[in-house]
């Protein structure tokens, strides 16, 4: 069974195509990179997957349900991490959770604020107000918040984007431990990050799925010696 | 319930940021407190009617910080995570609204506790002023969401400014409209201040209210609340694309 399939998604704007005729299946368990320069399609693809804009054309199932169909029975099944921290600036990390659990109706919410608070390492700035956070932890409660109801599917959207290397290594650390666990759509412009932390890897150009494969089926596929010469071949057409 | 769930951050959002308290409640009894002090001479300046203007100029300051608050959210990431979540759009609104309602019983209560000390006769018509002023807050509310949704967090200060503006100018709270000139008497009268300044001073004071002043908010009151939540269900989806 697949967790996430896409039949021919799009997405038009006017003119311009943000996502053309995408076809994607995606296995229960399986952390998927989405990868692709500026203006390819990801967060456009990852907003219709999460059901927070409706495509133009084409179907999603997720786990079973259609998107269209049953929306909000698969909103309480998946959250997201947005691209921008999420959280509510003047309520402090404790409450932040608090009032994430109330909004996913959380019925042993004090034993899964607890286990974030563990496994994020949020202690220390439990009783903080958010907007008192450096961008680091920002982006760490961002992403607890993001599993405050045991999603099967989590979207993660650039989660490393502008954090120190300390910072980032920890996030990866966090995302490895729960690969396997729930089902993971990450996208990054990082190329190390999705060569350590994917299962497999999508590249995206123009709207298009132009490739897909494991990190070292796509360099074995151009005949390259990294992952990133890998990217930059595909990406642009072997223009570069 | 989620809606209760939101109403209770938006609370405490508000709650937190020092100058919406400062404007919400400190100003208006600064107000309040002064121009019995310097004793203006006129009927608005009397306590019977000023504390009702008070309510309403509280009010404005209410749509001003609604609609910050909200244009905030949306500048911000989390309407887009609260989006894939199941709250629907009724949560929303009402959230909203209902994160208000403390704020506003608060004002009230503390508005006529400085009148009566300050010599406004003690009535049961007090009570029925608080209730009324929950009404009329709603249009306030209203025009907060519809302005927060329309405008950047930047933005929503100036254009919610322009409510407590009118308020200030239209509702006839300082002066009475006639002493301007007719053109700006039908001003007063288009716009809904003045019409909830009237009914909120009839029910304090036990005076007739005109069926005109009831028409006029009413309508305002309906089309404004139809609108904020089109307004803002519409770009909830559009913000998002």
């Amino acid at each position: 069974m697949y967790s996430i399939e896409t039949k021919n998604l799009t997405k038009k704007y006017k003119d311009k195509i943000a996502v053309n005729h995408m076809n994607l299946q995606i296995k229960e368990g399986e952390l998927f990179a989405l990868l692709g320069v500026n203006g390819a399609g990801k967060t456009t693809t990852i907003k219709m997957l999460s059901g927070l804009i409706l495509p133009t054309e084409g179907s999603i199932t997720i786990e079973n349900m259609n998107m269209k169909k049953d929306t909000l029975k698969i909103k309480e099944i998946l959250n997201v991490s947005p691209q921008e921290t999420a959280i509510a600036p003047n309520l402090s990390v404790k409450e932040n959770l608090e009032f994430m659990a109330g909004v996913y109706q959380i019925k042993n919410k004090d034993n899964k604020i607890k286990e974030l608070i563990k496994l994020f390492k949020l202690e220390e700035v439990l009783n903080k107000k958010a907007k008192t956070l450096s961008g680091g932890w920002q982006r760490k409660v961002s992403i607890a918040i993001s599993l405050i109801n045991d999603p099967k599917i989590l979207f993660l959207d650039e989660p490393t984007l502008g954090l120190d290397v300390i910072a980032r290594k920890e996030l990866w650390k966090i995302i490895s431990s729960l690969k396997g666990k729930i089902t993971i759509i990450l996208t990054t412009h990082y190329m190390e990050e999705a060569e350590s932390l994917s299962d497999r890897i999508g590249i995206m150009a123009n709207g298009n799925l132009i490739d897909i494969g494991t990190s070292k089926e796509l360099i074995k596929k151009t005949k390259t010696k990294s992952f990133e010469d890998a990217f930059i071949q595909i990406a642009t057409g072997g223009e570069l | 319930m989620r809606m209760l769930n939101f109403a209770k951050r938006n609370f405490k959002e508000l709650v937190r940021d020092p100058l919406s308290l400062i404007f919400e409640i400190a100003l208006p009894i600064f107000l309040l407190f002064i121009f019995q002090q310097i004793k203006v001479p006129g009927e608005e300046y009397m306590l019977e009617n000023f504390t009702p203007g008070i309510i309403l100029f509280g009010f404005s300051f209410i749509t001003l910080f609604t609609s910050t608050l909200i244009a905030k959210d949306r500048g911000s990431s989390l309407l887009i995570r609260l989006g894939t979540s199941p709250m629907k759009s009724s949560d929303y609104i009402l959230g909203y609204i209902l994160s208000l309602i403390p704020i506003i019983l608060i004002q009230d209560i503390l508005f006529f506790i400085v009148a009566l000390l300050m010599g406004l006769s003690f009535s049961i018509n007090i009570i029925y002023t608080i209730l009324i002023s929950l009404v009329i807050s709603i249009l306030f509310i209203s025009f907060g969401i519809l302005i927060g949704s329309l405008v950047s967090e930047k933005a929503s200060g100036g254009v919610g400014s322009i409510i407590v503006q009118l308020v200030s100018f239209t509702s006839g709270m300082y002066f009475s409209k006639d002493l301007v000139g007719k053109g700006f008497a039908t001003i007063c009268e288009i716009l809904p201040f003045e019409s909830a300044l009237n009914i909120i001073r009839g029910v304090l004071n036990n005076s007739e209210i005109l069926t005109r002043n009831i028409i006029v908010f009413g309508v305002y009151t309906i089309i404004v609340v139809i609108l904020s939540i089109i307004v803002f269900k519409r770009k909830m989806v559009s913000d998002n694309k």
